[in-house]
C-alpha cells in the first residue's frame, strides 16, 4: 500500500493508536489490552471499556486489527487480536507524524525540558 | 466478583448489541472484577458500580441510536442524529442549572437505591421460598417447645402426612486441636436431615440411621464456609477426625463438606452433628430436652391442612404419654406451618414495616420529583413560547425536553443502582450475625427494575406537562404573560397537593424511625442485673484428655483463677459456663420442693447455669439473701444451688427459699439446697422479663469435662489493655491450653439489641431521607409561588402593605398544605405504626411524646424550609416589579 493511501487513516484517535501500542509486543486479548492502556498510557487512570473496545472494532473493520489464536492455554471465550501489516504501518506513520509536530512545537520553543 | 454480581453486569451488558456483547462481554466482566476487586470499602466499589453502568449505558444509546456513524450524513440528519444533537442540547441545558440536576438526580438515586436495597435484604427472608428443592413441601411443627428425641421419632411415627422429620438443636462447640480454639455453632440434627431437604454434600456423605445409636454417632459434616475457615479447603478432609468441646470432649470423624450454596434452617450454623440416643429409650425416659425445632416434608399430595389435622392428634397422644411435657392448650394449638415463617419468626413484622416505610420513601421521592420538574417546566414556559415564535415546531419543542427528562432519568437512575449496591453492602454489613438468609443478601433485579421504572415514569409523566403545554403554546399569548395566570394557578394546585402527601408520608416513616429510637433508648436504659463496665471474658479450652477427669479439669481451673487473680488490677476473678448475652442455652427440667405440679401442665424447665467462686463478686450480681458459693461447697459436700429471685417468686411465692430443694430432669435425682438468692439478669434478651435460674457450683456438676468462661474485673476502663497479661496468666498454668472469645463483657451483652439497633438504623435513614425530601419540596413550592406572586407583592407593597405581612402571607400559604400534611401523617402513622407492636419495647405504638416530637420536628422543618422564599418576597422591590409588567 503506498503512503498517499496510508495517510487516508491519519490521523488516528489517540485511544486508538494507544490499542496499537498496546499490541506492538505482539497479540493480546481485550481486558489485558485495557490494563496495558490503564498502566502505560494512563498511569493508573482508568477507562471506559465498552469505549475501548468500540474503537477496537473499528479498527477491526479498518483491517488495521485482525483476530487470531491464542496461546495454546487460553480462555476459549477470549478474542485474541494482533495488529494486521497495514495496522504496522499506520501506526508507524502516525509515530511519524506526531513526531514531526512534536518537532514542530520545539522549533517554536514549546517543549520544555529538552 | 460474586455471581449476583456477575449475574447484574451480565443483564446490563444485554443492553449492548448482540454480536458486539458475544465478543467482549467476558473481557469486559474481567476488566470490572478486577476494579471491584482493587476498590476499598463500599463507597469504592459504589464509583466502580456507578462508572461500570454508565460505560455501558452511554455506549448502548450511542450505538442503538447511531448504528454505525457512517450512516449519519450532515446534509440530511437522520432520526438518531438528531436524537443525539437532542441529548447533546439537554446535557447542555442541565448543566446550566446545576442545583436542580444535582437535586433531581440525587431524589431519584435515593428513591432507586433506598427502595431496591431494603427489598433486597427483606425479599429472601420473607418472599423467597427457602432454597431447597420442592420447598413448598417443607414445614416446621410449632410451637417450638424443649421435646426430646424420641418426640421427634413419635411425630414420624405418628402423621403420614409428613413423609419425614427431622429434630434440631443448636449447641455452641468449641473446635480444639487444630491450633487456636475456635468457637463454632453446631446444630444437632436427626440423620433424615439432609435427605428431608433434599441435599447432597459436596464431599462425602451426610448421616445414616446408624448415626443415631451413641457408638457409631461420633461423625460431623462441615458447612462449606467453616471448611474453607477452619481447614483452607483442604480436599483431603474425609476421614479426619477432630476434636468439638462442649459438656464434654468429643472426637468426631469428618464425614461431608455441604456446598457452597446450601443454606442451613439455621443460619449462623457452620457444623452438623447427629441427634444421638438410646433408640430403645421409652418417651418418658429420654432426657434429651433440647429438641428446640422440628421440620418435616408433607408427603407427596398431602397438603397443610391435613397434616394440621395430624399434628394436633400427636401434641395429644405426647400429652397422653407425659401430661408433663405439653400443657392441653398447647396440644390443642398444635400447627404445621411452611418453612419460610420459620425463617422470618420474630423479626417478619419489622421487616414488612421497613418494606412499607421504603415504599413511603419510594413515592416521596416520586412525588418530589414531579413537582420539582412542573415547578422548572412552569419557569420554562416563557422560553418555550420563544422558541415557538422563532419558528421551532411542536415535535422539536417536545423532543427537546423529552430528551432533557430522558436523561435526568438515566443519570439518576444509574446512580440510584450504584446507590444499591453500595447500601445492600451497608447493610449486609450492620445486620446481626444471625439474622436469618443473610447469605442469600443481594440486589435484586427484578426489584432495582420496577423501582426504575417506577421513577423513570413518574419522570417521564411530570416531564410530560410542561412537554405538552409547550407545543400547545399560544406563542403570542404566553409572551405576553397572559397564559401565566391559568396554568400557574393548576400548577400551584397540584404542587400543593404533593407537598400534603409528602409530608404525610414523611409522617408516617418518621414516627416509625422514631418509635424505634425510643424503644432502643428504653431497651439500653433496662438494667441488665449485672455491672459488665471494667470485665473481660474468656475461654481456655484444654484439649481432650489433658486433664481426664473432673478433679483434674477442676484443679487446671483453681490455678488459672488464682494466676489471673495475682495480676496487679484485677479487683476479682469468677467463671461461668454460659456467660449472659449469648444465644447458647441450657435448661432442665426442674422440680422443686414442695411445688405439686398439677395434672395437664409441664415440667417447668429451669435455666441451668455451672459457676465459680467469686462469679457474682465479678460481674456485681448482688446477693440478696443467704450466701454465696464457698471453698467448701465441693465435690463430697451437700449439693447446693443458688436461684435468682424470679425462680422464688416463681417456686416459692410469700415463703423463705432458702433451705428448700431442687431436683433436676427426674423427680428421682438427689437434691440441692438452696443456699442463697440472687439478683435477677436478663440473659439473652433485655425486652424479656428475666427467666427463673440457678446456679450451681461447678465442683458439684457432673460434666467433668465442661469448659469456663473465666471473668475478671480490672480497675481500668479499658480492661482489654490487660489481654496480654491475662494470656500469660493463663498460659503459665498450663502453656498448650489455647485461649478463645477473649472479649469485654459489655460486648457480649450488646449482641443482644443488635436487631432493635438495625431497624432503628434502618428507618432512621429513611425517615432522614424523608425529613429532607420532604423539605426540599416545601422549599421549592413556596419558592416557586413567591416567584409566581413577586408582581402581586410589588402592587400590595405600593398599596401600604408591611413587608412582614407579605413575608407571613407567603409562608401561611406554603404552611397549609403542610398542615393537612401532618394531620393526615398523624392519622396515618397511627394506624401503620401497630404493625411495630410487636418489635417495640417499652413504648406504645401510638406513644404520644413521639407523635407530638415528629409533629414539631415536621413542623419546624417545614417552616425553615418556607423562611427563605418569606423572606425574598418581603424584600420585592415594587419599583422594579411594576416596571418590569
Amino acid at each position: 500500500m503506498d503512503s498517499a493511501q496510508i495517510t487516508t487513516y491519519l490521523p488516528l484517535h489517540p485511544l486508538e493508536f494507544r490499542i496499537l501500542l498496546a499490541l506492538a509486543g505482539g497479540p493480546n486479548y481485550g481486558a489485558r489490552i485495557v490494563r496495558h492502556v490503564e498502566e502505560h498510557e494512563l498511569h493508573g487512570g482508568k477507562l471506559y471499556p465498552a469505549n475501548l473496545f468500540r474503537r477496537i472494532r473499528d479498527l477491526l473493520e479498518r483491517e488495521l486489527l485482525e483476530e487470531c489464536e491464542g496461546p495454546e492455554d487460553a480462555d476459549a471465550r477470549r478474542t485474541y487480536l494482533r495488529m494486521t501489516h497495514l495496522g504496522e504501518e499506520v501506526a508507524l506513520a502516525e509515530a511519524a507524524r506526531l513526531e514531526a509536530l512534536l518537532g514542530d512545537a520545539r522549533d517554536l520553543d514549546l517543549v520544555r525540558g529538552r | 466478583m460474586s455471581s449476583q454480581a456477575r449475574r447484574c453486569y451480565d443483564l446490563l451488558l444485554r443492553l449492548l448489541p448482540p454480536e458486539f456483547r458475544q465478543r467482549w462481554a467476558a473481557d469486559m466482566a474481567d476488566v470490572l472484577e478486577a476494579r471491584l476487586d482493587g476498590a476499598s470499602g463500599p463507597l469504592g466499589r459504589t464509583a466502580v458500580w456507578f462508572r461500570a453502568i454508565l460505560d455501558v449505558a452511554v455506549f448502548a444509546l450511542r450505538e442503538r441510536l447511531v448504528g454505525s456513524r457512517r450512516a449519519a450524513s450532515v446534509a440530511n440528519p437522520s432520526l438518531p442524529a438528531l436524537a443525539i444533537q437532542d441529548f447533546k442540547y439537554a446535557a447542555r441545558t442541565l448543566l446550566r442549572s446545576p442545583g436542580f440536576t444535582l437535586v433531581a438526580i440525587a431524589t431519584l438515586a435515593v428513591g432507586v437505591g433506598a427502595s431496591t436495597a431494603t427489598y433486597s435484604v427483606v425479599y429472601p427472608v420473607l418472599l423467597e421460598a427457602p432454597p431447597y428443592p420442592d420447598a413448598e413441601q417443607l414445614v416446621v411443627i410449632w410451637p417450638e417447645a424443649n421435646l426430646n428425641r424420641t418426640a421427634v421419632g413419635m411425630a414420624q411415627d405418628d402423621m403420614a402426612s409428613l413423609s419425614r422429620v427431622s429434630g434440631l438443636s443448636n449447641w455452641s462447640l468449641t473446635l480444639t486441636g487444630t491450633g487456636d480454639p475456635i468457637e463454632i455453632t453446631a446444630t444437632l440434627v436427626s440423620p433424615q436431615h439432609f435427605e428431608l431437604l433434599g441435599v447432597s454434600p459436596l464431599l462425602g456423605r451426610t448421616f445414616v440411621a446408624e448415626h443415631e445409636i451413641p457408638a457409631n454417632a461420633g461423625v460431623v459434616v462441615l458447612s462449606y464456609d467453616f471448611w474453607v475457615r477452619a481447614f483452607g479447603a483442604d480436599p483431603d478432609i474425609l476421614g479426619q477426625v477432630i476434636d468439638l468441646a462442649g459438656a464434654d470432649h468429643e472426637r468426631r470423624e469428618i464425614i461431608g463438606v455441604m456446598p457452597l450454596d446450601f443454606r442451613p434452617i439455621d443460619a449462623s450454623t457452620e457444623v452438623w452433628v447427629p441427634l444421638q440416643g438410646d433408640p430403645t429409650l421409652a418417651l418418658e425416659e429420654d432426657t434429651s430436652w433440647y429438641v428446640n425445632t422440628r421440620i418435616g416434608r408433607l408427603a407427596p399430595g398431602v397438603d397443610l391442612e391435613q397434616a394440621n389435622a395430624e399434628i394436633r392428634a400427636h401434641a395429644q397422644a405426647v400429652r397422653d404419654r407425659i401430661p408433663s411435657i405439653i400443657d392441653a392448650e398447647t396440644a390443642q394449638s398444635a400447627t404445621v406451618a411452611p418453612l419460610s415463617q420459620h425463617r422470618a419468626r420474630g423479626i417478619g413484622n419489622a421487616l414488612w414495616v421497613a418494606l412499607g416505610a421504603v415504599f413511603m420513601v419510594l413515592l416521596i421521592a416520586c412525588a418530589n420529583l414531579a413537582n420539582l420538574l412542573l415547578a422548572r417546566g412552569e419557569a420554562r414556559h416563557h422560553e418555550l413560547a420563544v422558541r415557538a415564535a422563532l419558528g421551532a415546531g411542536r415535535g422539536r419543542i417536545g423532543r427537546l425536553v423529552l430528551a432533557e427528562t430522558l436523561l435526568l432519568g438515566a443519570m439518576g437512575g444509574g446512580l440510584g443502582v450504584a446507590t444499591a449496591f453500595g447500601l445492600v453492602e451497608l447493610l449486609v454489613s450492620q445486620a446481626p450475625a444471625d439474622f436469618p438468609a443473610i447469605a442469600d443478601v443481594a440486589v435484586s433485579t427484578p426489584v432495582l427494575g420496577a423501582a426504575l421504572g417506577a421513577t423513570l415514569l413518574a419522570t417521564v409523566l411530570a416531564g410530560l406537562a410542561p412537554v405538552l403545554k409547550a407545543s400547545r403554546a399560544d406563542a403570542a399569548a404566553a409572551l405576553a404573560g397572559a397564559a401565566r395566570g391559568a396554568t400557574g394557578s393548576q400548577r400551584a394546585r397540584l404542587g400543593t397537593a404533593l407537598i400534603g402527601v409528602q409530608v404525610g408520608l414523611a409522617v408516617v416513616v418518621t414516627v416509625g424511625s422514631g418509635l424505634m429510637l425510643r424503644s432502643l433508648g428504653e431497651l439500653l436504659a433496662v438494667n441488665p442485673g449485672l455491672d459488665p463496665q471494667g470485665v473481660v471474658a474468656f475461654r481456655p479450652s484444654p484439649p481432650a484428655g489433658r486433664y481426664p477427669d473432673g478433679i483434674a479439669m477442676r484443679a487446671y481451673y483453681d490455678r488459672v483463677t488464682e494466676q489471673v487473680a495475682s495480676l496487679p488490677g484485677v479487683e476479682s476473678v469468677g467463671a461461668i459456663h454460659l456467660l449472659p448475652g449469648t444465644t447458647s442455652n441450657w435448661s432442665f427440667p426442674t422440680y422443686p420442693e414442695g411445688v405439686e405440679i398439677p395434672e395437664g401442665t409441664a415440667v417447668p424447665s429451669v435455666n441451668f447455669r455451672a459457676t465459680r467462686l467469686g462469679y457474682f463478686r465479678t460481674v456485681r450480681i448482688p446477693l440478696l439473701a443467704g450466701r454465696l458459693l464457698k471453698e467448701t461447697d465441693h465435690a463430697d459436700s451437700e449439693l447446693v444451688v443458688l436461684v435468682n429471685s424470679a425462680l422464688a417468686n416463681h417456686f416459692w411465692p410469700g415463703e423463705d427459699p432458702l433451705g428448700k430443694e431442687l431436683r433436676i430432669f427426674s423427680r428421682t435425682n438427689d437434691p440441692a439446697r438452696v443456699v442463697g438468692v440472687v439478683g435477677n439478669v436478663r440473659q439473652h434478651r433485655r425486652d424479656m422479663d428475666p427467666l427463673p435460674e440457678m446456679y450451681y457450683p461447678h465442683a458439684q456438676v457432673s460434666w467433668n469435662q465442661l469448659t469456663m468462661s473465666i471473668t475478671a474485673r480490672f480497675d481500668d476502663d479499658e480492661p482489654l489493655r490487660r489481654a496480654g497479661e491475662l494470656r500469660q496468666a493463663v498460659w503459665a498454668v498450663d502453656a498448650d491450653v489455647p485461649i478463645s472469645d477473649m472479649q469485654e463483657l459489655s460486648e457480649v451483652l450488646a449482641t443482644s439489641t443488635r436487631p432493635t439497633r438495625f431497624l432503628a438504623l434502618l428507618l432512621s435513614g429513611f425517615a432522614s431521607i424523608s425529613l429532607a425530601l420532604g423539605a426540599f419540596g416545601v422549599f421549592g413550592v413556596t419558592s416557586y409561588t413567591v416567584g409566581r406572586r413577586k408582581s402581586e407583592f410589588g402592587v400590595r407593597l405600593a398599596l401600604g402593605s408591611s413587608r412582614f405581612g407579605l413575608g407571613a402571607a407567603a409562608m401561611g400559604r406554603s404552611l397549609l398544605p403542610v398542615a393537612v400534611g401532618l394531620a393526615g401523617g398523624i392519622a396515618g402513622a397511627v394506624a401503620a405504626s401497630r404493625l411495630l407492636e410487636s418489635v417495640l419495647y417499652g413504648v406504645g405504638a401510638t406513644d404520644l411524646a413521639t407523635l407530638v416530637g415528629v409533629t414539631l420536628l415536621l413542623g419546624m422543618v417545614a417552616i425553615a424550609a418556607t423562611l427563605v422564599p418569606a423572606w425574598r418576597a418581603s424584600r420585592v422591590d415594587p419599583v422594579a416589579v411594576l416596571n418590569a409588567d
